[in-house]
């Protein structure tokens, strides 16, 4: 840090350490505490607890196999080869991956509800189709950099593409395989939305576990025991996958050769087949739910749509679709404010010297705190005096705010440590006062990264479902809460509404991750012209 | 007559719908070392890619030993290929990725393990195959690639500003170094670089990117 650096940098970190001791550490204390107890040592050893874990392991790992063995073709079309339509492609695989996950349930309810039984091949099926674009991010980014020149180099010492691939692809590939798989797998070992949606009665997770535990058995402690036994397990998965994935040794290169697609043959046809499967795999399960928002009684109809606004007798308890959009779009707002304020000043704190560790590890923690768990520390934390805020309507925007706030320090951290830090003292250096100097410096990335956090925030609060349906209100659900709520009723109304309010949250989502990705376009630009 | 080992007839490179260079004639000797200058970008890459089979020629032929291997394979071509960065297989070690051509063409791995560390030892590297190769410094790392090229017995061996990651002295001194070495190996050798110091401590010819074919063919 430069000596011209304003004071009060060197405190931006207070902030964020007030923020997660009240509001992360404190609850997960008080999660602790209430299984130290005999009883929640008891529940926690019980069989009730582990007896999910075995079929749970088995969705997991049938899940994260299948992700990776379709994934991986895909990643191997879109981001080593040149076409036309390259960015939509890479784009569009990463849609399921921000859709919300209740969005994504009912998609799959609408695209096979009548051919596939709700169960364990279900909740496979849609834990693929959101988990491949974390293979084919983490493991394309991997492929593009460098692989296309080792299997280049090993073709020429006569390897055949098959030997190549199997010999020196793959194995290059691994860490990234291995890495996405163990992302992947904790995914669906702790999903909740979709195993609630498209879950039978012996298809669940500890996450759905907690969430029964909770709001029908009304078992505090079995739901704190089952709380900690993920935490543990997730843990395991996370560490074993990081060291797994330890001796990288990571370095950019450019890659020498160009891949536009084969211009004819069989390797042109199976890329293509490839390429079209994919935009064939994301768009229909959308596509079936927006053509579900628009049918009734068998026929075409705005019925769903014009009936948004109006509370009546299936919603009249929990009110009208609209008003969950007005709640869930006011939830989002207060989370941008707090997520940008809260990680905007932790990740400010990668420019004191000696705190670029903290910040790294503070964008990693909080990711492995399962919502549910969170939900229920904040539920069980401030439901007494002199904290009770169970009336209030702070506890799900708070909640939301520590999922936002990794995400917010993983993207402003990066950008202002590849900031030249060195205009601060050039500005100084023209009389600047320290604060103006530092905003002249990293105040136009800022602007332009806190925009985008802010924008990442809301998609995440908007779609929230696990923390939200342990602490929204009964009055003033979420969208994600009324969803699942509607379903939870039978008729063809509830599930007409619940179509639509998906088919919005889905236009919200998209709408935000691209205006994100517009602005991610922009700063990139202005760096590579600086 | 000595025929050439390696010769392109009329050859055209590029990418489809880009196209680079046409026209390229080029004949090189057993032995021979054929230095190519040219600025960054001009299509040198391109240029060895397309003889190695990288990259789909655009038009013209490549030959051998007197085989058309224009339509061959990558595999099949007998023709090594060394970039800038050594790109050793960073999950084998040193032997795994000298021995690596040679287990491709199914020797026993004991014949490919004693001409691998033949080579090594040529290399001053006989102390290194079983180093981590990503433990070896910059020069040790592209003698092992170079090793790893010559242990096939390719016909033709391709270098893509093999030494431009070093810096000046090293540079030189393996060019002369390694261009003394290769000379007893019975291989054409094409060497592509934009340094002319090095292109001239290296090769027996040297000639501009320009001079070889018509450039900018749209």
């Amino acid at each position: 840090m430069h000596g011209t650096a304003p004071r009060w940098l060197a405190w931006s970190w207070v902030v964020p350490a007030a923020f997660l001791a009240c509001f992360l550490a404190y609850p997960l204390a008080v999660l602790a505490t209430r299984v130290a107890t005999v009883d929640g040592l008891t529940k926690l050893m019980s069989a009730t607890t582990w007896h999910v874990v075995p079929l749970a392991v088995l969705q997991a790992a049938i899940s994260t196999v299948l992700a990776v063995v379709i994934g991986l073709p895909i990643a191997n079309a879109v981001s080593r080869y040149e076409f036309r339509s390259r960015a939509l492609a890479q784009a569009l695989v990463t849609v399921p991956f921000v859709l919300p996950t209740v969005v994504v349930a009912l998609s799959f309810r609408s695209l096979l509800g009548s051919g596939v039984p709700q169960g364990f091949a279900l909740v496979v099926v849609a834990h693929v189709y959101v988990n491949i674009a974390v293979v084919v991010r983490i493991v394309g980014a991997q492929w593009a950099q460098q692989d296309g020149d080792f299997e280049a180099v090993a073709r020429t010492l006569g390897a055949t593409a098959w030997s190549a691939f199997r010999t020196v692809t793959l194995p290059t590939l691994r860490p990234a395989i291995v890495s996405s798989a163990s992302v992947v797998f904790v995914f669906s070992f702790t999903s909740l939305g979709i195993v609630l949606l498209l879950g039978d009665a012996s298809t669940r997770t500890l996450e759905s576990q907690i969430l029964r535990q909770t709001s029908v058995l009304l078992d505090f402690p079995g739901a704190t025991a089952s709380a900690l036994a993920q935490l543990a397990l997730v843990s395991v998965i996370l560490v074993a996958g990081a060291i797994a994935t330890r001796r990288t040794p990571r370095r950019r290169m450019r890659p020498v050769f160009r891949h536009p697609l084969p211009g004819a043959g069989a390797g042109r046809t199976t890329l293509l087949a490839v390429i079209v499967l994919a935009y064939a795999i994301v768009i229909a399960p959308v596509a079936a739910l927006v053509v579900s928002s628009l049918r009734a009684s068998g026929s075409w109809s705005l019925a769903w749509w014009t009936g948004i606004g109006s509370v009546d007798a299936s919603t009249s308890r929990i009110g009208s679709p609209l008003s969950a959009l007005a709640t869930s779009v006011g939830f989002a707002m207060v989370c941008a404010l707090v997520a940008c304020v809260v990680g905007g000043l932790a990740a400010v704190a990668v420019l004191t010297r000696g705190r670029t560790r903290v910040v790294s590890l503070l964008a990693i923690v909080p990711l492995g705190i399962s919502s549910a768990t969170l939900g229920l520390g904040t539920l069980l934390a401030f439901s007494r005096p002199p904290t009770d805020l169970r009336g209030t309507w702070l506890l799900v925007p708070i909640a939301h705010s520590l999922i936002a706030v990794p995400l917010v320090v993983a993207v402003v951290a990066p950008a202002l440590r590849s900031t030249d830090g060195r205009v601060q003292a050039v500005a100084a250096s023209l009389g600047a006062a320290p604060t103006r100097a530092f905003l002249t410096a990293y105040g136009p990335v800022l602007r332009v990264v806190m925009l985008a956090s802010a924008g990442l925030a809301c998609a995440v609060s908007l779609g929230e479902f696990g923390a939200a349906s342990f602490l929204a209100r009964t009055g003033s659900p979420t969208v994600p809460v009324q969803i699942v709520r509607l379903l939870s009723r039978p008729g063809e109304q509830s599930y007409g509404s619940a179509a639509v309010l998906a088919v919005i949250l889905v236009a919200l989502t998209l709408g935000i991750v691209l205006a994100v990705d517009r602005l991610g376009e922009t700063t990139r630009r202005g760096a590579a012209q600086a | 007559m000595n025929p050439s080992r390696l010769e392109t007839v009329d050859l055209a490179i590029g990418y489809p719908g880009r196209p680079v260079a046409a026209g390229l004639d080029l004949s090189l000797k057993e032995g021979e070392i054929l230095g190519i200058l040219g600025p960054s970008g001009c299509g040198k890459s391109t240029l060895l890619g397309t003889i190695a089979g990288v990259v789909p020629a655009l038009g013209g032929r490549i030959l051998i030993d007197g085989t058309d291997v224009t339509d061959l394979p990558i595999h099949r071509r007998g023709v090594g290929l060394i970039f800038q960065e050594p790109l050793l297989f960073p999950h084998l070690d040193v032997l795994g990725n000298v021995t690596y051509g040679l287990r491709r063409q199914r020797t026993p791995r004991a014949d490919a393990e004693s001409r691998a560390r033949q080579l090594l030892e040529w290399l001053h590297l006989g102390e290194y195959e079983r180093a981590n190769v990503n433990e070896l410094s910059g020069g040790q790392a592209q003698r092992v690639a170079l090793a790893r090229a010559l242990a096939p017995r390719p016909a033709v061996l391709l270098l893509d500003e093999p030494f431009s990651a070093l810096d000046a002295d090293l540079r030189t001194r393996l060019a002369q170094e390694v261009s003394q070495m290769l000379r007893d190996q019975q291989v054409a050798v094409i060497h592509v670089t934009h340094d002319p110091q090095e292109a001239r401590a290296m090769a027996d010819r040297v000639v501009t990117m320009s001079t070889l074919g018509r450039f900018d063919p749209q």
